[in-house]
């Protein structure tokens, strides 16, 4: 397809630069387009500004300079569009599970009680969690708590879901289980997603593009593509490409680590 | 079940205990100051004989501890509601209200016999100012320590500040405000004796349990005052057990701290 012909990307930073009052930049010369449908991940060393990225493209933090617009608009004017899930669960414990995925279409004034309560239900027997509609959060495990925050995002149908590390607190069996949920979901509902990672395999598993950021002032370093074909499931995480690209991915990551040690030592 | 009756065993083994003490203690004194510490069944006597007046007294105690307590629980929800607002507000506001709980309530007595009387009236404002404090830090604690990530997430929901306070902020500090109301259960009763001591009334059958133990101590009647005090003490055990049954009712189907079976 010619470039010209292309659709304009749905979240476009242009020169993005972030930093907290006279302090360093976090973030500095941040070029990033997002197509629709887009599934990127971010990664990179602790520091890097992975996770203030998504909050600039949410607009819960102003940026320092650049512009970043999202579906042709300001950040803050296009929430409606956008869902973040927090690197917690972030539920509310004194409500119960149905009553929490609830909340924001409450807040955003969306549907009649009698709508909302059905795509209460909807959301929450995509992430398998229907018989739990009526228990406080306190009585599920940490992958189930996740599942509610994801099915609290859906609820709102988004056409951009941010995430930041939202499995990052579970252990690997959950977690493995949990992306392929999230794709599985995805090929029902396709939203464009940004995904603050840790995990080079769940990086690797989830993603089209993987963006790769060093750390001192946060600057984007290098894009893997992954063509590995949708739907993924169990079976890709054996396939060769999937294992080299993980292993392209880890000393991608690695080289960037090291990067950061020798300026922090400069 | 065993553990149940275990929970049972064990107050009633220390009481056994304590009124043995307790009557050894007299042994001790000797016969001449046996007077000082009446025995046990005395006291159990001078309950059942004072019995009227001491309900009519405890009556009239609680109405003011009830009223203090009341009066502050409403005070300090509207108070920590307008701190939790700015860091400015409770900046300017904070000396004022660590001022007024520096001052012992008890040095402020004379000054509100003149301005509101003796009687019920200062009583209520004595309980107030001692139960006010522990409730409006506590509560404003609770309101400014709502989880970061819920406030981002409401604001990604476009959330009114109406919606965070009423629908995040408030809910998120039940926990600390039950936490001010059991310790203010627990000094109210404590606020309405010193009260009535210092300055309350007899007039027209208002005394209370304070009146009631300075009225029996000058009249030599040791065990009546004991007695006084054994009812004081029930009547803390009520407010205290209400208070936490509140708590209960408002926490246990969600708060951890009605869960862990460990601590």
């Amino acid at each position: 397809m010619n470039p010209a012909d292309s659709p304009p990307p749905i979240v476009d930073l242009k020169d993005v630069v972030k930093r907290y009052g006279q302090g360093p930049a976090i973030l500095d010369g941040i070029n990033l387009q997002a197509r629709r449908g887009d599934f990127i991940s971010l990664i990179g060393p602790s520091g890097c500004g992975k996770s203030t990225l998504l909050k600039l493209i949410s607009g819960l933090s102003p940026i320092s300079g650049g512009a970043i617009t999202v579906d042709g608009m300001q950040p803050i004017d296009a929430r409606e569009e956008m869902f973040f899930v927090f690197q917690e669960p972030t539920l509310m414990p004194w409500l119960t599970v149905a009553d929490n995925v609830e909340v924001p279409m409450r807040l955003r004034n969306r549907h009649v009680a009698s709508k909302r309560k059905e795509i209460v239900r909807e959301s929450l027997a995509l992430v398998g969690l229907a018989e739990r509609a009526s228990y406080h959060p306190r009585q599920l495990s940490g992958g189930q708590k996740m599942r509610v925050s994801i099915a609290r995002a859906l609820s709102m149908s988004p056409h951009i879901l941010l995430m930041d590390e939202p499995f990052g607190a579970l252990d690997e069996m959950t977690r493995d289980h949990l992306n392929e949920e999230l794709l599985a979901i995805r090929q029902k509902r396709a939203w464009t997603a940004f995904f603050v990672t840790h995990s080079v395999a769940e990086a690797v598993f989830l993603s089209n593009r993987i963006i790769v950021l060093s750390a001192n002032p946060g600057r984007i370093h290098s894009e893997i593509r992954v063509n590995l074909a949708y739907p993924r499931t169990e079976e890709t995480r054996l396939s060769p490409e999937y294992q080299r690209l993980v292993g392209e991915v880890s000393v991608l990551l690695r080289s960037v680590e090291r990067l950061k040690t020798t300026a922090a030592h400069a | 079940m065993r553990k149940r009756l275990l929970s049972l065993l064990l107050p009633a083994l220390s009481t056994a205990g304590l009124i043995a003490l307790w009557y050894l203690g007299r042994i001790l004194l000797g016969p001449d100051r046996l007077f000082l510490l009446p025995a046990p069944h005395e006291v159990a006597a001078a309950l059942s004989a004072k019995g009227p007046a001491l309900v009519a007294a405890a009556r009239n105690t609680a109405l003011g501890a009830l009223l203090g307590f009341s009066l502050a629980v409403t005070v300090s929800s509207l108070l920590a509601l307008f701190l939790s607002l700015s860091p400015r507000i409770r900046a300017g506001l904070y000396p004022l209200l660590m001022g007024l709980q520096m001052t012992p309530v008890v040095v402020l007595a004379p000054i509100l016999i003149l301005w509101a009387g003796p009687g019920l009236a200062s009583v209520v404002i004595i309980t107030f100012l001692i139960c006010f404090f522990p409730m409006v830090v506590n509560t404003t604690q609770g309101l400014i320590s709502t989880d970061a990530n819920l406030v981002d997430f409401f604001r990604m929901c476009n959330a009114d500040k109406r919606q965070e306070i009423f629908m995040l902020r408030v809910p998120a500090a039940l926990p600390y405000f039950f936490t001010g109301l059991r310790i203010a259960a627990t000094l109210a009763p404590i606020g309405a004796i010193v009260g009535e001591q210092t300055a309350g009334t007899s007039a027209g059958g208002q005394g209370g349990l304070g009146y009631l133990a300075v009225v029996y101590s000058s009249q030599f009647q040791m065990a009546a005052v004991f007695a006084v005090v054994i009812v004081s003490c029930l009547l803390g055990f009520v407010l205290a057990g209400g208070a936490n049954w509140l708590s209960w009712l408002a926490l246990h189907k969600w708060h951890e701290s009605y869960h862990r079976a460990d601590l």
